[in-house]
């Protein structure tokens, strides 16, 4: 087996791609080759590192989800005024009209669009999550 | 989150930011068209990876045609130690092996999932995210990074 040809394979191993007679050919080479084994290894590790890399949370802008939030609602307004007259003042009101009211336990009446945006906020946050705890792992055999 | 997806894909915190912002309003526009059988987590995800896969398309566009040639911001250097070095030797790919090799190895996705998400064919995204990796090695020993299954190996 050439080495070019078993870098390849090498990956194609790391990928679960191999069948049963290409992984004993692959071993064969490794057997012989320090380079390749050592490419496998490292292969391995680095995406180990990766996958390990996955799970850490990028802090964004302090402002990032009210400016996602304003963006929805924006795209609120725009879909739902057509039918309204705008007026600079009068987006929001004209949405919160659309959209209703919820009241709070507690008595508190809250904009449905506010809500909307609080889902969006802990969707992001679930996503986080999920994603951490949802990734397949894939064990590596080094040798 | 969003965010942290967008921006371990893309690499940079205004491309990500957008992205992030995108996804979302891709979330609220499509949000009758979700189906319950899927998780709304893997539905957002997918989501954010289509939305960041845009914006990295549309920057490769504008680099293209020069209108951000004279400010190009410079590369960012990561302030956290976590993960720092790996990210340093993402942040030199060129943003064709970095988006497939993220996306693989960071997230798992399946290779044709891939080539969906990018529009490239499944040949391609396999070689891009071979060369990603290869290449993603060697920056690292080139930083004095060698991975400690390897050091014991060596030793041997």
């Amino acid at each position: 087996m050439e080495c070019s040809y078993c870098r390849g394979q090498v990956n194609r191993y790391l990928d679960g791609e191999l069948g049963y007679v290409e992984v004993a050919e692959l071993q064969a080479h490794l057997d012989l080759c320090v380079e390749c084994a050592a490419e496998l290894v490292e292969l391995g590790a680095l995406r180990s590192a990766l996958a390990q890399w996955g799970t850490v949370e990028e802090v964004p802008a302090p402002d990032l989800v009210a400016r996602v939030v304003a963006a929805v609602e924006a795209e609120t307004a725009g879909r739902r005024s057509s039918t309204y007259e705008r007026s600079p003042d009068g987006i929001l009101a004209t949405v919160d009209h659309l959209l209703g009211r919820v009241v709070l336990p507690g008595g508190r009446e809250v904009p449905v669009r506010k809500i909307i945006g609080w889902g969006i906020a802990a969707a992001a946050v679930v996503i986080g999550i999920e994603r951490r705890h949802g990734r397949r792992d894939r064990e590596l055999k080094t040798s | 989150m969003a965010y942290s997806i967008a921006y371990k894909m893309l690499g940079d915190r205004q491309d990500a930011e957008d992205a992030t912002q995108e996804a979302f309003m891709s979330c609220y526009r499509r949000l009758a068209t979700f189906r319950s059988e899927s998780l709304f987590s893997t539905w957002m995800f997918r989501l954010t990876v289509s939305a960041a896969a845009d914006v990295r398309r549309r920057e490769a566009r504008r680099r293209a045609a020069g209108t951000v040639a004279a400010n190009e911001p410079v590369r960012e250097t990561r302030d956290s130690t976590d993960g720092g070095s790996l990210a340093a030797a993402l942040a030199e790919l060129p943003p064709d092996y970095r988006v497939p090799t993220v996306l693989r190895d960071v997230y798992g996705l399946a290779y044709q999932e891939i080539a969906d998400v990018t529009g490239r064919p499944l040949g391609t995204v396999k070689v891009m995210v071979h060369r990603g990796r290869a290449s993603l090695r060697l920056r690292l020993r080139s930083m004095g990074l060698v991975p400690h299954a390897y050091k014991k190996r060596g030793e041997v």
